[in-house]
């Protein structure tokens, strides 16, 4: 899932000077609690079936920490639930879960632990084994006595999220002065309001500021030169910054600086920089070398919440259009604190009264506060904040749930950089646009009242009666259900939430898709989330599907379902699939939400039609790809053998076995099939199939060894050696520079030696492999590397000789064009004639197995083989190997993933969809975000308005169609055109041409009618209930500009 | 620029208009043939290679797909799938680029440029450089071989070729700014 659309990347915040003590107190603290043996339990090893997608985020060292933590939550409100929820999901050894007052129905639309049956019940309590079903793994328990200071001491981090301040600057006093410090997080959401603050002590260790791995570039050329200047190669731009610290190594010629000392860059550009060092006496540069940066660590000293209240430095910001909104907020927090203090409980909505009260209690304590005094108070907000401020909204807890969950992850870790210290947030704009009257705010005993009191009961039924269709049931989907059955969209038999996904439960899914269980695996997600989310609200009319969302599926997604439909929730992970839906939105008109998360990385997109642009308008640039010739024969990094190891295994075990199945299915056919072919590409298939069904046919055990082998030979010695001999180490291009220059590195072959691991473990999975796609049985001792080691050295391997075929000058074949290119079809033909004999030799009915790559099982020796295939190539080309787990990130492309991006995801998005359903909000309401917890990075803006587009008196955007009436014939289409001065040149329906002016043959179709050229070219049937057919013209104007038209529908019927 | 549906539509029309020859199979948008002739003055001039094009949903902002479908003898395009290794359609395209861009400048550029320090064809690179003459020879064999009007008529059984309006000429543009450079 790439949260697409990033803007342009915003510095992290580096506002604390640097200190290079790496023993800060967060790393002291663990040190002295492993000495004391504090931690009785044996290290727990990592599920890393389970937390595949978190350890690509976090790596094993982070996960480690959070292993040995023990965190508390006070306040089960739906802040604490979602905070509890996510920190159980990231495996925290502990969670503690405090309270000590007993569950309302007003709780109910914030906590989703919690049902009618939970009221009067401590909430604590009442959550305690919902929370543990989440993770088995962690220890979950329930405080349910008034908190002191001692209950504190045995937590490496402590929540709170319904604390007054009294209580909380005596608790934060207690953890700062602690030994080691206790991290402090207070966290409250006040209806549309929300406030974090974090002290992680007076020197807390942030181990890495940014997640991001360090950026490392391939080197050009190194001048003598005072300071020295680094040109490196252009095939990747660097992303170097100025005062980075990098190191050097592999450089030949100027050997000094291999010495592994960190150098500080200046002057970062693309492709060069300069780094503080005077390198005039220095050797001379000669070739090769490699720069990487070096993370350092940071020492952060946090100020106690006493002594930051009265100056809060620098807030974090989150919309720019609030940029004077952090103080107000502060000063806002603290005097519902007071007003709290006076009255013993929040102002009530929609209450003249306590508004009054509490601008009055404002403006004293601003009148107090010396130097940051605000020049006025903007009364409207204050009275907003006072009259939503009991209500915990689902939406807000969701986001505030997500960014206090991964600040405590910071706080047990030095993973990323923690919020320093104060953040403020509001969502005014989610108001309806009209007057809210206060009888309209008024609880009426049932679930909504916390939220009715907010956005009053006009927008709760609107929200009840919605159309809703969530498309995914993956962790956006989980989250959003439970989000919507809170809120309760589409909780009344008027409306309907449909949601649909056609993936199954795995087991990798479980450490953020909360909704499923160990028992759900294999079940399909769609109907397992609708199940739990209708326990979370009972009057959820939930449809659960299991169809893909794609033009297959549009006979179950047909336009009635579409018209009927209010709203659609993305919650899906690849851009296709979004491209798919923006358009099917696009066409029937229907307000889209978009949401996407990478890591600790969301973006969250609104697409409302007429107001905004739809989400193809704008791309990310496709992901790229490592040239074809770099993967081939010149890789310079991992990512690039690993690339290579995917598709050797891909040829080897899936693709050659399927064409061998389909030779020995149908041999005729597939005979035929070749022949027509007759290229290259149909040779080199057949030659596959034949060295499998004859030289390399496996029947035995043994067999497969030998093959494996023979294929370690072929890989990593003779393909190397003829390479070499190809293009050897001294080669110059025809201008005389070195071939062997970067990027490319130069290989050597490997020499097989039984007594090495890594060349047994590649001959064990290969050989086991190569067994299953045969058939073969696996004998117990497959798995018994010295018995292995017996087998493989009796092997007998021929010699390699390099094949001469490039000093053609003085062979004779040359002139006639030798091996390479004898006539293709006459190989073929021989190759399948032989095809047949070896056929004849299989026993009856015999088929191969082909394998399909599989990342997630970790007993199958698919990533064995393949993170074996990539290491042994980096070793012929000495490039640093990684471990299983690195491979399998990178190879089985997995996207990293943690539970608290998620959520904050969807909490944004809900947000926004308080504005989609009450309807009437102007675009300057709206908002799309992008957010890195990692940073933590903030960025709201206004969507942009979508493109208008003009042709004589006519404007349009993308969101407008023509309409065509009548039955039309091509020549009376053109001539529709014709009549608005414009020149139809190309007329496409789907993805098929119907007209093309260039084309003579297309003349014959003028005189037929558009629907019926539809119907014969593009095989296009238009449903009986449908009148319309749509299609896609370009055309231009008089002065041959071209003018981008909307669709054109035409009414044939 | 225009919408990205309506860029297949127009960068077909102008390579059309342009005088390249397209084959379309059932009038389909995603994938099609366009004939192309060597270079004047190159050692590839006189041959003509039927290059398949491939244009995917993510088109414009994905560069299309471009694969030579009869021999060519050149260091940087694979001798059996036809696959070029070229950065400009590869690493470094932008959606500002079309399909005339590649006829034009960018493939005319590859076979005037060869690139051996990057090879895909080995054998072709490490010929170049050690033997100039051995090397032309063979490109020359090759087009002479496969390269011909003959061997890039459609089969029978592709269905409407379209024959009108395009008879190829004029590859010396050299007047766009943009060069291709074989991937690194």
């Amino acid at each position: 899932m790439l949260p697409s659309k990033r803007p342009s990347d915003a510095a992290a915040g580096d506002e604390n000077g640097r200190g290079g003590d790496a023993r800060g107190p967060g790393s002291g603290r663990r040190r002295a609690r492993a000495a004391a043996g504090a931690v009785t339990a044996a290290p727990q090893e990592i599920d890393e079936d389970l937390h595949s997608r978190q350890l690509a985020v976090y790596g094993r060292e982070t996960m480690r920490r959070l292993f040995a933590s023990d965190v508390l939550v006070s306040g089960l409100n739906g802040l604490g639930a979602e905070i509890a929820k996510n920190l159980a999901l990231a495996g925290v050894k502990s969670v503690t879960i405090h309270d000590v007052k007993t569950v309302k129905m007003w709780d109910l639309s914030g906590n989703f632990f919690l049902s009618e049956d939970d009221i009067g019940k401590n909430r604590a309590a009442a959550c305690v084994a919902k929370l543990q079903e989440l993770n088995n793994a962690v220890l979950i328990s329930a405080l349910t006595e008034e908190l002191t200071t001692e209950h504190l001491s045995k937590f490496q981090a402590v929540v709170f999220t319904d604390i007054d301040l009294d209580k909380a600057y005596e608790f934060d006093d207690y953890c700062h002065n602690h030994q080691p410090p206790i991290s402090f997080i207070k966290s409250e959401v006040c209806g549309l309001f929300g406030s974090v603050f974090c002290d992680f002590g007076p020197k807390f260790t942030v181990l890495d500021v940014d997640g991001e791995d360090p950026h490392t570039g391939i080197i050009a050329s190194i001048s003598n030169d005072n300071p020295a200047l680094i040109s490196c190669v252009d095939d990747e731009r660097l992303e170097f910054q100025d005062g980075d610290l990098v190191v050097f190594s592999e450089v030949h010629g100027m050997t000094e600086l291999n010495d592994g000392k960190p150098r500080k860059v200046k002057n970062a550009r693309p492709f060069s920089f300069s780094i503080e060092e005077d390198t005039s006496n220095f050797g001379i540069y000669v070739k090769g070398g490699i720069v990487t940066q070096v993370k350092e660590p940071k020492v952060l000293c946090f100020k106690a919440l006493r002594d930051a209240m009265t100056d809060p430095g620098e807030v974090l910001l989150s919309d720019f259009s609030k940029f004077e909104r952090p103080p107000v907020l502060h000063l806002a927090f603290q005097a519902l604190d007071k007003f709290k203090k006076d009255h013993g409980r929040c102002p009530a909505a929609g209450c003249e009264e306590d508004a009054h009260s509490f601008l009055k209690i404002a403006a004293a304590i601003n009148e107090a506060s010396a130097d940051r005094k605000l020049d006025t108070i903007d009364e409207k907000l204050f009275r907003q904040f006072a009259s939503g401020s009991r209500a915990v909204l689902n939406p807000m807890a969701a986001m505030f749930g997500g960014i206090v969950g991964q600040e405590v992850v910071k706080a047990c870790s030095g993973k990323f950089h923690p919020l320093n210290q104060f953040f403020y947030f509001d969502s005014v704009e989610s108001l309806p646009t009209y007057p809210l009257e206060p009888q309209d705010l008024k609880p009426s005993n049932n679930r909504y009242d916390a939220q009715v009191s907010v956005f009053g009961s006009k927008l709760q039924k609107k929200m009840e009666e919605a159309n809703t269709f969530v498309v995914g049931s993956g962790a956006l989907g989980c989250e959003f259900l439970k989000n919507l059955a809170l809120m309760g969209v589409s909780c009344s038999s008027k409306g309907k939430l449909t949601i649909t996904d056609d993936d199954i439960i795995e087991k990798s899914n479980l450490s953020r898709q909360f909704l499923f269980r160990d028992w759900n695996i294999g079940q399909a997600k769609s109907t397992v989330a609708a199940t739990a989310a209708s326990a979370i609200n009972p009057s959820l009319h939930i449809d659960a599907l299991q169809n893909r969302a794609c033009p297959d599926t549009e006979n179950v997604f047909h336009d009635t379902f579409w018209e009927g439909l209010d709203v659609v929730i993305n919650a899906l992970d690849n851009v296709n699939a979004r491209m798919y839906m923006d358009m099917r939105c696009l066409y029937f008109q229907k307000p889209l939400l978009e949401s996407g998360t990478l890591g600790a990385k969301c973006n969250i997109q609104m697409v409302i039609p007429h107001l905004t642009e739809n989400y193809g308008a704008s791309r990310d640039p496709p992901e790229k790809q490592a040239p074809m010739c770099t993967v081939h024969s010149f890789p310079h990094n991992i990512d690039h053998c690993l690339t290579w190891a995917r598709s050797e295994f891909e040829g080897l075990l899936e693709k050659t076995p399927n064409e061998v199945n389909s030779f020995l299915s149908n041999p005729a056919q597939y005979a035929a099939a070749m022949r027509k072919a007759g290229d290259a590409q149909a040779r080199e298939l057949l030659e596959r199939v034949s060295e499998c069904l004859n030289k390399d046919r496996c029947s035995t055990f043994d067999d497969c060894i030998s093959w494996a082998r023979l294929k370690f030979e072929d890989y990593f010695s003779n393909r190397v050696k003829q390479l070499t001999f190809t293009f050897p180490e001294d080669a110059a291009t025809s201008m005389g520079a070195p071939f062997w220059s970067a990027p490319k590195r130069f290989p050597r072959a490997l020499q097989f030696s039984a007594a090495d691991q890594s060349h047994l473990n590649f001959i064990m999975s290969a050989s086991i492999l190569r067994a299953e796609s045969f058939g073969v049985a696996i004998p117990e001792w497959a798995k018994d590397t010295s018995k292995l080691a017996d087998v493989v050295n009796k092997i007998a391997v021929p010699t390699f000789e390099p094949k001469q075929g490039v000093n053609i000058v003085t062979d004779e074949k040359a002139s006639n064009l030798s091996s390479t290119s004898v006539d293709d079809v006459a190989v073929i033909e021989d190759l399948l004639a032989k095809l047949q004999e070896y056929a004849k030799m299989l026993l009856p009915g015999f088929q191969m197995k082909p394998i399909q790559f599989e990342k997630d099982d970790d007993t199958n020796f698919h990533m064995d083989l393949i993170s074996g295939l990539a290491n042994m190539r980096a070793r012929n080309y000495s490039i640093p190997e990684v471990d299983k787990l690195k491979a399998k990130f990178i190879a089985g492309r997995i996207i990293p993933a943690i539970a608290t991006s998620t959520a904050m995801a969807t909490g944004l998005v809900c947000l926004e969809l308080y504005k989609v359903i009450a309807g009437e909000h102007p675009v300057e309401d709206y908002r799309n975000t992008f957010a890195n917890l990692a940073l933590p990075l903030f960025s709201m803006a206004e969507p942009v308005p979508p493109k208008v587009m003009k042709h004589k008196e006519t404007s349009w955007t993308v969101w407008d169609r023509w309409s065509v009436q009548g039955n039309l014939t091509l020549a009376e289409l053109l001539q529709w055109f014709a009549d608005k001065g414009l020149t139809a040149y190309s007329i496409s329906c789907g993805t098929s041409l119907l007209y093309n002016n260039m084309f003579a043959r297309h003349k014959d179709r003028l005189t037929k009618k558009v629907v019926d050229i539809a119907r014969e070219v593009a095989k296009v049937d238009v449903p009986e209930y449908r009148r319309h057919l749509d299609i896609g013209v370009a055309c231009e104007d008089e002065d041959e500009n071209d003018v981008d038209i909307p669709l054109v529908s035409v009414y044939f019927r | 620029m225009s919408s990205p549906s309506k860029r297949r539509e127009m960068d077909l029309m102008k390579l059309m208009m342009s005088d390249y020859k397209v084959d379309m199979i059932n009038d389909g948008m995603h994938e099609f043939f366009v004939h192309f002739h060597g270079p004047k003055d190159s050692i590839y001039q006189g041959g003509v290679w039927k290059v398949r094009v491939e244009l995917t949903e993510a088109y414009p902002y994905k560069s299309p797909s471009i694969g030579f479908t009869n021999k060519i003898y050149h260091p940087n395009v694979d001798e059996m799938s036809g696959s070029v290794c070229l950065d400009v359609i590869n690493q470094t395209w932008s959606p500002m680029f079309d399909l005339v861009n590649i006829f034009e400048v960018f493939l005319p550029q590859l076979l005037l440029y060869p690139n051996p320090s990057d090879p895909l064809n080995g054998e072709a690179a490490s010929l170049m450089m050690r033997d100039k003459n051995a090397y032309e020879n063979k490109v020359k064999e090759y087009c002479e071989r496969y390269a011909k009007p003959e061997d890039i008529s459609p089969e029978e059984e592709e269905e409407e070729s379209d024959e009108e309006l395009s008879d190829a000429e004029g590859y010396d543009s050299g007047d766009e700014a943009i060069m291709g450079h074989a991937d690194p």
